[in-house]
């Protein structure tokens, strides 16, 4: 992907001011999660969500989630401009995991939000660091 | 921009009820909206916000994308088919346009 220097720039000014550890909400990630539960607060566990740790091209940073019995999966980040990555639901046919690439703009923190079939919230949360950001 | 052009890889041989991995990919620009060109402006927001699959008309997976996932969004999972039939893939683009591919299965 073409980036711009200016682009580059803004992403490593941006990354400095993170905070490191749990995620932090300057985009609204805790909204969009919410959303997605309809209030209800996801429990950790029960969700795997495999992601490097370290990452030298934030414009595709590979993520898989398995979360055994979902029947929707949603990914955040909380340090891209907007919360949200992507929203999966699952049929029949399908296993209960899905992987796919993504941006991130710096190192930040990346939430897998799962639905399971009983209807409850299940999380898990994995921080990640990024070389270059990916202009998300 | 050049048309997107979707794949879809498959096992070479799938056998009824035992899961396989589909791997998909489609080539298109993913534009968030967010990024300036070299000309200075605003590079308008154009991403494939939607991915669907079905087997034989029944949805087996679905995916709303955002303008966090990569340039030419690559997306893989498993399934499982209980008799010979067709996956329609379609892809849904910001601009009304579907991209679509289809594949026979014939079970093993």
């Amino acid at each position: 992907m073409a980036m711009t220097r200016r682009c580059v720039l803004l992403m490593a000014a941006a990354a400095a001011f993170l905070p490191g550890g749990a995620a932090g909400n300057e985009n609204g990630v805790m909204q969009a999660i919410a959303e997605f539960t309809g209030g209800a607060t996801p429990l950790d566990g029960g969700v795997n969500l495999l992601i490097p740790e370290i990452a030298d091209n934030g414009g595709a940073v590979p993520v898989r989630v398995e979360a055994a019995a979902a029947r929707r999966i949603a990914l955040f980040t909380d340090g891209n401009p907007y919360p949200g990555v992507a929203v999966f639901s699952l049929g029949r046919l399908a296993s209960s995991a899905a992987a796919i690439r993504i941006r991130l703009a710096g190192s930040q923190t990346v939430i897998a939000v799962a639905e399971l079939a009983d209807g409850s919230y299940r999380q898990a949360t994995r921080s990640i660091a990024v070389t270059v950001g990916g202009c998300a | 921009m050049a048309k997107p052009k979707p794949r879809v890889r498959l096992p070479k041989s799938i056998s009824a009820g035992v899961p396989f991995t589909v791997k998909t990919r489609i080539t298109h620009p993913m534009h968030t909206g967010l990024r300036h060109g070299s000309d200075g402006a605003l590079v308008p927001r154009r991403i494939v916000n939607r991915f669907t699959v079905q087997f034989n008309s029944e949805v087996v997976m679905s995916a709303e994308l955002e303008p966090a996932v990569s340039a030419d969004p690559y997306i893989e999972f498993e399934m499982a088919v209980p008799e010979s039939g067709e996956l329609v893939f379609e892809w849904v683009d910001d601009d009304g346009s579907v991209y679509s591919l289809r594949k026979s299965i014939d079970v093993a």
